[in-house]
């Protein structure tokens, strides 16, 4: 299984490639007033408006600093009721591809937050998937797709 | 007994023997009262007897010379016949009176002398009559020895000696009785007198004993106690067992003893009071002699001690006042003596210093003096010399002219330089917009190789091969990357020094630009030089003369520089006196102030 490895703090984590649309440069975002401190904010993608959460602050940190390999993967979320969204991600020190062979992944063992998922370890330590089904709270999760919750 | 007095002791003592030896002399009395009546009655008995005795012998003596004349019919032999007769008469009534206490010798002796007078009166009286009528017929004497009155006669006679022998005996048997008795009373009498001396003998000691103990005993007492009592033993008491005068002696020995020991315990407590005082003043004085004068003396009072101490601490107070003020004094001594030897030891090396100075003064002046001579030679030398500095300078002046020029060219080169390292740092920015660019595509690039990954991960098994192409083209991207970033460093290096090459050739450009400025500075005032130079030529004269009148100026000099020189030895020499005599003022002053400072003054 390929994941693409990125870096929260200091630590790497991986998204699986399967729900990886594609990898942006860190572009210009449209500021969202009053929205949650995880919602870094809205760019344009191909004309249609895809909300980003940066994943540094999500998973409790500081916002992701603006280095050059600072990226926006724009990811599958796959909403409970079943919808399809295109979700930006902003991810720091997105460094590429990486194989993570299925036998090597093992429970956490620690039940932090609800998105990161299993770790494998290799010779620069360890790498934990991160779910982007799990990733967005139910609240956040209205406020980002607020019609698809009306129609739910 | 114990409750009695002496004077009664002795007179029941006394009494009771003289009662004793009373008792037995009426005793020994009434014996002797009884041996003379047992004497007197053996007496009367001899009487008695002597009597009886002499009526015999009266009778016989009757008898004898009634025979004799009857005989003889001599009448002188009857002669004393009346008279015998009148002995027996008396002789009888003179022992019928003795018995008369006695009835039974009363009454035979009666009958004796009724006998007798009967006899003598009747038978004797006549038979001499008879006999005086016979005469001096032959045969008278016979007839009448055969007569029965004669018979008659010697029958009363006898009777009446029977009676006589009878009482006589009886007498006797008296007498032996009596006598018995005597002895009997003589041993009473010895026995009586044996006893009794050895009653009053074992009393009186008995007596004298108990008396002796009785007055002796606390007598002993109260001695042993006088002797223990002189002896020092202030507690000697007597055990008063009596109260007689020697008990209310030992009561009262007691009371004076208890008063003396009294006396003594009063006399030993102001005596240790005393001698407390006086050890508190003694260690006060002494801590105050070994220097400790900080002791306060606790002893005062109206008494003679006290006033002792109230004046001692007064005078511990001056002397703690008087060794404050000596310490104080002590230490300013000290520390004046500190800085006159200071001041005088700078004074001493001012002095010498001064004195090497004025040498050095008289040696450069000799030296002045003496190069005097020489500097006019070289005056004279210095006058070519002045010429020749005059043809120098002016030589040296078109040097400087040359030197601006090339100055001025120097400038024109630097600015040149400037003006290229100007256009290098223009290069390397724009070398650094191409660099940026370049980056940019890397990243561009390295985010093209992630998205063929991510499109050959979903092109599975087909995409396999165009993955590997992605992950090379991102391992080129990323090689670009970090060359960018190394030409980058450099690019960013060269620029700082091109800046501070810029800097440097500025402060350069500086220099010449001010250089140039000094250079012509420089020919102006040789220009100068040279002037004056030409000037120089009288001045040399003047100062030739100078010369000579410095030389004999210098000469005055040295020998007023002589003299001070002795006159800076000699005030050195008083110095080095006065800082000798200063540290001995020093030394002085620090044993004052450690002889001092070995008083404690405050507590």
């Amino acid at each position: 299984m390929k994941v693409l490895v990125f870096h929260i703090g200091a630590d790497r984590y991986g998204l699986p490639l399967r729900q990886v649309q594609r990898v942006l440069p860190l572009l210009e975002l449209k500021g969202i007033p009053l929205a949650p401190d995880s919602v870094a904010g809205l760019m344009n993608l191909h004309g249609d408006p895809m909300p980003v959460i940066d994943l540094s602050r999500i998973s409790g940190g500081a916002p992701s600093r603006r280095h050059f390999d600072t990226r926006i993967v724009v990811a599958d979320y796959t909403s409970p009721e079943g919808a399809v969204h295109a979700l930006g991600l902003m991810a720091e020190r997105v460094q590429g591809v990486q194989d993570v062979s299925p036998q090597d992944l093992a429970p956490s063992g620690v039940q932090a937050a609800p998105f990161l998922g299993r770790v494998a370890g290799d010779a620069k330590g360890m790498v934990q998937l991160v779910e982007v089904n799990q990733l967005l709270p139910a609240e956040l999760r209205g406020r980002l797709f607020p019609a698809e919750a009306a129609a739910g | 007994m114990n409750n009695l007095s002496i004077r009664n002791k002795l007179y029941i003592g006394f009494g009771s023997i003289v009662a004793i030896i009373l008792l037995l002399l009426i005793m020994a009395y009434n014996n002797f009262a009884s041996l003379t009546d047992a004497n007197r009655w053996d007496k009367h008995t001899m009487e008695v007897l002597l009597e009886l005795d002499r009526v015999n012998n009266a009778t016989l003596d009757i008898q004898v010379d009634a025979r004799g004349y009857m005989l003889t019919g001599d009448e002188s032999m009857i002669g004393s016949e009346r008279e015998n007769a009148e002995k027996m008469k008396q002789s009888l009534t003179k022992v019928i009176q003795l018995t008369a206490d006695n009835a039974q010798q009363n009454e035979r002796l009666k009958r004796t002398q009724a006998l007798l007078l009967g006899w003598v009166n009747d038978n004797i009286r006549g038979l001499i009559e008879k006999r005086r009528a016979l005469g001096d017929s032959k045969g008278a004497a016979d007839a009448l020895g055969q007569s029965a009155e004669l018979r008659q006669g010697g029958a009363v006679v006898n009777s009446a000696r029977q009676l006589l022998e009878q009482a006589a005996s009886e007498e006797r048997r008296l007498l032996a009785e009596r006598s018995a008795s005597a002895v009997e009373l003589h041993a009473s009498q010895n026995q009586l007198l044996i006893g009794g001396g050895l009653a009053v003998i074992v009393l009186s000691l008995l007596i004298a004993y108990t008396l002796g103990r009785a007055i002796l005993g606390p007598l002993g007492n109260l001695t042993a106690a006088l002797a223990r009592l002189g002896s020092g033993e202030r507690t000697a008491r007597i055990a008063v067992t009596s109260a007689d005068e020697l008990g209310k002696v030992s009561a009262d020995f007691n009371n004076m003893a208890q008063q003396l020991q009294d006396a003594t315990q009063r006399e030993l407590e102001l005596t240790n009071q005393l001698r407390a005082k006086v050890d508190a003043l003694l260690e006060v004085v002494s801590r105050a002699a070994s220097g400790d004068m900080t002791g306060k003396i606790s002893v005062t009072g109206a008494d003679a001690i006290g006033q002792l101490g109230e004046g001692l601490q007064r005078m511990f107070d001056n002397l703690r006042q008087l060794l404050t003020n000596v310490q104080k004094a002590g230490i300013q001594v000290t520390t004046s003596a500190t800085e006159i030897a200071a001041s005088a030891k700078q004074q001493e090396a001012t002095g010498v210093e001064q004195a090497q100075t004025s040498v050095e003064v008289l040696s450069t002046t000799k030296e002045i003096s003496s190069n005097t001579s020489q500097l006019l030679k070289t005056m004279e030398d210095a006058t070519a010399v002045a010429d020749y500095t005059t043809s120098a300078t002016s030589e040296a002046q078109g040097n400087l002219r040359r030197m601006d020029q090339t100055m001025q060219n120097m400038v024109n080169a630097t600015d040149s330089i400037n003006a290229k390292l100007a256009a290098l740092s223009e290069k390397a920015s724009n070398i650094n917009s191409v660099l940026t660019t370049i980056t940019k595509v890397a990243d561009q690039t390295n985010i093209l190789s992630l998205n063929a990954a991510i499109e050959a991960e979903k092109a599975g098994e087909a995409g396999r091969g165009f993955s590997v192409v992605a992950t090379e083209i991102r391992r080129l991207a990323d090689q670009t990357s970090v060359s960018t970033w190394d030409i980058e460093q450099m690019l960013k290096e060269m620029q700082s020094a091109v800046s501070a090459s810029v800097m440097g050739m500025d402060k350069f450009s500086e220099e010449i630009r001010r250089s140039v400025g000094e250079v012509r500075q420089v020919t102006d005032q040789l220009s100068g030089v040279m002037d004056q130079v030409q000037k120089l030529a009288p001045q040399f004269d003047a100062v030739l003369q100078g010369m000579q009148a410095q030389a004999v100026g210098a000469q005055q000099i040295s020998e007023t520089m002589m003299q001070l020189n002795d006159a800076t030895q000699q005030t050195v020499e008083s110095l080095k006196a006065t800082s000798e005599a200063v540290h001995q003022l020093q030394y002085a002053a620090g044993d004052l102030q450690s002889s001092v400072s070995t008083f404690a003054v405050n507590a």
